[in-house]
């Protein structure tokens, strides 16, 4: 008979209460990424990144990069949550591009083109941003969405096939000699084998930046253990929350490839 | 050897004779070892020897040698040097070591013919273990039989000599008859091979002293290093005697573990920020001191003095089962819960019996116990105000806050961090602690939005008084409905309506400061200032669960205290009906005897206390072991292994490893003893089981801090804490002190059960004592001296008294800041003047300096004038 009393049930209600209220945020991430998303799916039968794709192709004026980033921002805050970079890790990113003007950027991950044209707005004249996206959908909107940016294909090359693929064929398909700056925002689990696969490839030259979103949450551990271990890197992590959110913590992990001393 | 060989290979030309010697030499050593085994029993022998100039000028030389060895390699020399030494104590002395020189130096030709038979490396080292106990057996014989050898042995020739000593061996070895032909390998080994060795792990040290320096490439270099160390390292130990070198070889392996402990600990203190984690430890241990002499006086002057002398299970009917709980006393249930045969026995009250004395020492029993009672609570407090005080002087005067950042600046790093994950904690100990230090500046500077903080701060509050009601009125409404199942019969109940106040006490205990922790997060206090509410939400909450209980308990006692009334009376009409029914039905009215467990009773409501307050401590372990191994072990099991298949970062985001609560785990230990205090008095087994308790939680917590918990992410300064856990103690002592007074002064004893059975208050003993132990002038001074005209002035001159000391004490502290203060000044002035000495100096040397220019212009000028003249002068005299 294991009938417990609920006088006993009811002291357990402190530690209901502490459980929610310190992992509120979570519970608001869950309901707003998984419950509205699943909802939504079912009411109007498109995906997320067509929804947001709609609602920036009504809200935003195209050809204007900022007008779209401030469109998704809203939409990303207001009405729904996609993970994308945020305006607030964004500016992280603009900083490090103004400072360092690379001519070749690699994006992993350009899921539906936010971060693409994010990047490509604050690159140099004459640079060249290749985008790599697996999800065939996914990157017919970033397409889309590059392309309402005004960003031609000179500029953004959109690469649709897994990135552990493309990274050993970037040398001999797109004739590049060396990654200026990388920017990592796909699967948190192939951080690591891509970044010792471009390693390899030997895309990376002294100074080159890898610049890897969403190290903290969700978190690639093995990432920072390997960075922190190889030696290869001179690394830093700018702390900061989660995109659209305000009490989870996030940072991105910069590194500068130094080579072999 | 032939791999000795192969490394030497490796070597150089230049190194090629040095290493071919070693080879050599190499060979030469083992046989040494096993000679100088044998010799040193023959050193054994020749104490008495005297000694010889010659050798005594060649023993200076090795000395001399021996200690410029020492300068270069210090320390392993040391291990060698400790352990000749050893082996001279032996009652020896230096004398017996010369003489083996001796001996070697006269030998020296005989042994190199001898050499090609004593090859043979095999066996030896067994044989060497073998005879270790053997020649240890022999020591005592070998002395005195050599002893007349050996004096007729120094006057013969070196031949003589030589030959004699296979004599001795064979003589001491008759037993060992297998051993004979080894003894006299053995005694081949020459003396100037020992030297060579010797003179070789010298060279070989010099060798890696100056290999830094060596104009060689970096790979022989390596190759030359390693061969040297090895060789070094094996032959060091060596050069000891037979004995010693394992000794050597053990004491080498045993510093090495030891450095490796010490690094590792250093890492894990600083890795854990264990400042704050330690002074939980610390304090645990404080406790388990205290709770140890609690525990001795209890079961040293009342447990077992009641079980040995007192009189035995079952001769009364305090100290038996009764009939209808005979059947279940001995199951573990009630076991567990403290009844059946754990009721009626030494570990409560209510065994005890009121006879004055017990046994053949006349052990005044009752006595005792209330004396003891008495004794523990005035000896936790002496403790408790002496560590108070000692602290209180610890702590020092003034404020320690001036040039807060120049000491974090300049004294934090620790220099003897080894490794980088220890480095990289220790980095963000100190940036953490720097963010402390400005968060607190700037807490003391900013002021904004004054009125959203204190309506958070009230609302916080608010909600805690409302948490704290709650979980009061949840204690009383449980304490309430076991009553009301007491009156039913706890048969009728499940084990979890019988244990629910434990139950609901510990579980409320738990979680609530959980709560007032979220809360507090509302208040955006400071870290301390949010430590100091925080532990007292935690207080006011163990408190009054602590006093609800107690409540509850009173409730009870009455309710028993009327039951025994009953009882009593039942209990008189009973007998009379025995007796009326004996007297009716014999008339020879003889003695009936009843059996003790037949005998009614009443409802001894000591011992319920007791039980109440072993079951609380129990429930309260239990608990704070299952959280711990559920929601700290079981949790980081979780997370680490979890965490290769999740789909983010369990470590570092969500559940994450749980943190080590200084602050909530000492002051449940503080209830804790708080529990212990009030209840022993009625449960002479609660010191022994807290003893128990805390052994145990000591490894366990120090298992889960070291396995499964993080280092807590706010850190605070712990240091000034410390007094305030103990002021929190005093008062819980006060506290618990309290209700157990009120009941030995207040409520009259049980009537058949305890040691003041039979009396009116439980006090009473005391004077039972004086009036038949003392003389009776005693009982009247003492009477006189308990008079209120005396206790009266006496209480009024120690509260002046305390008055007096109190109001020095601050002006003492006053005149040290005072003091404090003038040396600043005095400093500052010290450097003010210092300035414009310095000032002065070098307007001084400017001055100088100017006026140096100007008569150096002037000279220049004049000089040149002069120089002018003389060319002048010159071109004058040339034209």
């Amino acid at each position: 008979m294991l009938m417990v009393s609920p006088a006993i049930a009811l002291a357990f209600l402190p530690l209901l209460l502490t459980l929610i209220i310190r992992y509120r945020y979570f519970f608001v991430l869950f309901y707003r990424a998984v419950l509205i998303r699943m909802w939504k799916d079912c009411v109007t039968g498109l995906s997320r990144e067509e929804r947001a794709f709609q609602y920036v192709l009504t809200h935003a004026t195209p050809g204007d990069p900022d007008s779209i980033l401030d469109t998704f921002d809203v939409w990303c805050s207001k009405v729904e949550f996609i993970s994308n970079i945020g305006p607030k890790k964004g500016k992280i990113l603009d900083r490090l591009l103004m400072e360092h003007s690379p001519l070749t950027v690699l994006e992993l991950g350009a899921h539906c083109g936010y971060s693409t044209v994010r990047i490509a707005r604050s690159l140099p004249l004459g640079a060249r941003l290749y985008s790599i996206e697996m999800d065939q959908r996914n990157a017919a909107i970033a397409e889309k969405v590059i392309r309402l940016a005004g960003f031609d294909d000179d500029t953004v090359e959109l690469i649709v096939n897994p990135s552990d693929e493309v990274i050993p064929q970037l040398r001999s398909d797109y004739n590049l000699e060396r990654l200026d700056f990388v920017f990592m925002d796909h699967w948190k689990k192939c951080y690591l084998p891509d970044l010792q696969m471009l390693e390899g490839s030997g895309l990376l030259g002294k100074g080159s930046i890898i610049l890897a979103d969403n190290v903290l949450f969700p978190g690639a551990p093995k990432f920072l253990r390997y960075i922190r271990k190889s030696g290869l890197y001179e690394w830093r992590i700018h702390r900061a929350t989660l995109e659209y959110s305000k009490g989870i913590r996030d940072g991105m992990a910069e590194l500068v490839y130094q080579g072999i001393k | 050897m032939s791999t000795a060989g192969e490394q030497d290979a490796g070597l150089s030309l230049q190194e090629e004779h040095e290493s071919k010697t070693h080879r050599t030499k190499r060979r030469d050593g083992d046989r040494q070892k096993k000679k100088r085994r044998n010799e040193r029993r023959k050193g054994g022998t020749r104490a008495g020897e005297g000694e010889e100039d010659l050798q005594a000028v060649s023993e200076k030389r090795e000395r001399s040698k021996r200690k410029r060895a020492k300068s270069k390699q210090e320390t392993s020399r040391r291990e060698n040097n400790e352990e000749e030494e050893a082996q001279l104590t032996g009652g020896k002395g230096t004398k017996a070591r010369k003489d083996i020189r001796n001996e070697k130096t006269r030998r020296m030709e005989k042994e190199e013919v001898r050499e090609v038979e004593e090859n043979v490396d095999k066996g030896k080292k067994k044989q060497g273990s073998t005879k270790k106990g053997e020649k240890k057996e022999d020591g005592g014989k070998q002395l005195v039989k050599g002893k007349a050898r050996e004096v007729k042995k120094k006057k013969h020739k070196k031949a003589e000599t030589r030959y004699s000593e296979p004599e001795t061996s064979e003589e001491d070895d008759d037993e060992e008859e297998d051993n004979d032909k080894d003894v006299v390998r053995l005694e081949c080994l020459s003396p100037e091979e020992l030297e060579k060795l010797k003179e070789a792990v010298d060279e070989r040290k010099k060798l890696i002293q100056s290999l830094r320096g060596k104009p060689w490439a970096m790979k022989k270099k390596l190759v030359t290093l390693r061969e040297s160390q090895e060789f070094v390292e094996k032959y060091e130990g060596a050069l000891g005697k037979g004995k010693g070198r394992k000794l050597y070889a053990y004491k080498v392996l045993m510093t090495k573990k030891w450095m490796k402990f010490q690094r590792d600990f250093e890492n894990f203190k600083t890795g854990c920020s264990i400042v704050t984690v330690a002074s939980y430890f610390l304090f645990l241990r404080w406790m388990y001191g205290i709770n140890m002499i609690l525990f001795g006086l209890t079961f040293g002057l009342v447990m077992v003095p009641e079980a040995l002398m007192g009189r035995p299970y079952g001769s009364m009917p305090r100290k038996t089962v009764p009939r209808a709980e005979e059947a279940s006393a001995m199951d573990f249930a009630v076991l567990w819960d403290f009844g059946g045969y754990a009721q009626y026995s030494v570990l409560f009250y209510g065994y005890y019996n009121n006879q004055r004395t017990v046994g053949w020492l006349k052990f005044r029993m009752p006595l005792s116990y209330f004396l003891v009672g008495v004794g523990t609570v005035a000896y936790s407090y002496m403790v408790v105000i002496r560590t108070m005080a000692r602290n209180a002087n610890e702590s020092g005067v003034g404020d320690d806050n001036s040039f807060n950042f120049s000491w974090k600046m300049f004294t934090s790093w620790d220099y003897l961090i080894g490794n980088a994950e220890t480095a990289d904690n220790k980095f963000a100990s100190i940036t953490t602690s720097f963010k402390e230090a400005i968060l607190e500046e700037q807490e003391s500077h900013k002021d904004d939005n004054i009125h959203l903080t204190r309506f958070l701060r009230v609302l916080a509050n608010f909600l805690v008084l409302c948490c704290l009601a709650g979980s009061g009125y949840l204690i009383y409404f449980v304490v309430r409905r076991s009553q009301k199942f007491a009156l039913d019969g706890l048969e009728n109940h499940t084990w979890w309506e019988r244990n629910e106040v434990n139950m609901v006490m510990s579980l409320l205990g738990m979680f609530c400061p959980m709560l007032f922790d979220v809360i507090s997060t509302l208040e955006n206090y400071h870290p301390r200032v949010a430590l100091q509410w925080q532990l007292g939400r935690i207080f006011a909450l163990f408190l009054g669960n602590l006093y609800t209980f107690i409540i509850a308990l009173m409730d009870e006692i009455n309710l028993k205290r009327k039951e025994e009334k009953i009882v009593k009376f039942n209990i008189t009409t009973w007998e009379a009906s025995l007796y009326n029914g004996t007297v009716s039905e014999n008339s020879t009215a003889s003695p009936v005897t009843i059996h003790p467990a037949d005998v009614p009773r009443g409802p001894c409501w000591e011992t319920m206390v007791g039980q109440e307050f072993v079951r609380l401590i129990i429930s309260d372990t239990m608990t704070t072991y299952i959280t711990l191994l559920i929601g700290d072990f079981l949790r980081a099991v979780l997370v680490r292994f979890l965490n290769y298949c999740w789909c983010w970062d369990l470590e570092a985001g969500f559940p994450s490893y749980s943190e080590f609560d200084v602050s909530g785990n000492v002051l449940g230990l503080i209830f804790n003893q708080g529990m212990i205090w009030m209840g022993s008095f009625y449960a002479p087994c609660l010191p022994a089981l807290n003893v128990i308790r805390l052994h145990v939680s000591m490894y366990l917590q120090c298992w889960a801090v070291m396995c499964c918990n993080v280092p807590q992410e706010r850190v605070f300064k712990a240091s000034g804490s410390n007094n305030f856990y103990m002021a929190m103690l005093l008062v819980i002592l006060f506290l618990s002190t309290l209700p157990a007074i009120y009941t030995i002064v207040s409520i009259p004893p049980s009537f058949d059960c305890g040691p003041f059975s039979g009396k009116n208050r439980m006090f009473d003993v005391i004077h039972e004592t004086l009036e038949s132990d003392f003389p009776p002038w005693f009982s009247k001074v003492f009477s006189y001296a308990s008079n209120p005209g005396l206790v009266l002035p006496f209480i009024l001159l120690m509260v002046l008294a305390i008055y007096y000391l109190q109001s020095t004490s601050k002006s003492y502290r006053e005149a040290n800041v005072e003091l404090k203060k003038k040396l600043q000044m005095q400093n500052e002035e010290n450097k003010r003047k210092n300035k414009r000495a310095a000032l002065k100096a070098q307007m001084d040397l400017e001055e100088a300096r100017m006026t140096a220019q100007e008569q150096q212009r002037n000279n220049n000028a004049s000089v040149q004038d002069q120089e002018s003249g003389s060319l002048n002068s010159n071109i004058n005299k040339e034209y």
